[in-house]
């Protein structure tokens, strides 16, 4: 359960460590789970590399601690976003 | 219609479709839960092999009968050689098999003698002539085994 204000871990190697979602793409959501794009600002990253800090971004949402249903009735609960 | 179940990584139960949670660590090990009860006390970092009613305390404490857990375990038996080799034949083959231990001693012991005898014979020959030139004309050993071979020769497998 992803919103506006989590801060989120990344999972690439774009260069940004965490982000901070500003908002949920799809009309007027207030709750991201994986699989959703998101927009968020870059809060830290490592130096020298093409995505920097306060840089506005997409991002998908690959991890969650909330627990992930899926049709088949597996559920899957990571530990962090 | 046959079901995949999985196993719960606690408790050692089946885990059947729609229920029971995977919960992936930051170390990306994954593990299975079949109930919230088992959940909670894996969050609560109990050790399985102390709660009686999981599998691996059942295994640990060795409860339930032997013949489930014990898998029989097929020795494979070497049989002695049955195929005839390019030096033996068959029939050699089982005979030397089949040879009695006082006759393989009693013929092992004779080649003995006789690698003795022969190297006697040769201290002998070499005392016995003065000079390489002038004496008699030595012949160079035969391809002679330093040791005796066992079993009385087998025929035709010397090296």
């Amino acid at each position: 359960m992803v919103q506006v204000q989590t801060y989120l871990n990344v999972a690439d190697n774009s260069g940004a460590k965490t982000i901070l979602c500003i908002r949920i793409l799809g009309s007027s959501r207030k709750i991201a789970k994986t699989g959703d794009v998101i927009i968020g600002v870059v809060k830290t990253a490592i130096p020298n590399m093409n995505v920097k800090r306060s840089d506005v971004v997409r991002a998908v949402v690959v991890r969650t601690k909330k627990v992930i249903q899926r049709p088949d009735g597996l559920a899957v609960r990571f530990d962090d976003n | 219609m046959v079901v995949k179940t999985e196993v719960c990584t606690f408790s050692g139960s089946r885990i059947y479709p729609g229920h029971g949670i995977t919960y992936v660590r930051l170390d990306n090990k994954a593990f299975k839960f079949v109930s919230a009860k088992v959940k909670c006390y894996f969050q609560h970092r109990w050790n399985p092999r102390k709660l009686a009613w999981t599998q691996m305390y059942r295994r640990l404490h060795k409860k339930g009968t032997l013949e489930e857990t014990q898998k029989k375990r097929t020795r494979k038996i070497v049989k002695g050689a049955n195929k005839a080799v390019v030096g033996a034949s068959l029939d050699i083959i089982k005979q030397k098999r089949n040879q009695k231990p006082e006759v393989r001693a009693a013929a092992r012991e004779a080649a003995l003698r006789e690698v003795k005898e022969r190297n006697r014979a040769k201290q002998a020959a070499k005392k016995t002539a003065p000079k390489p030139s002038g004496g008699k004309p030595m012949d160079k050993p035969m391809g002679k085994q330093p040791k005796a071979p066992k079993g009385g020769g087998k025929g035709g497998m010397r090296r």
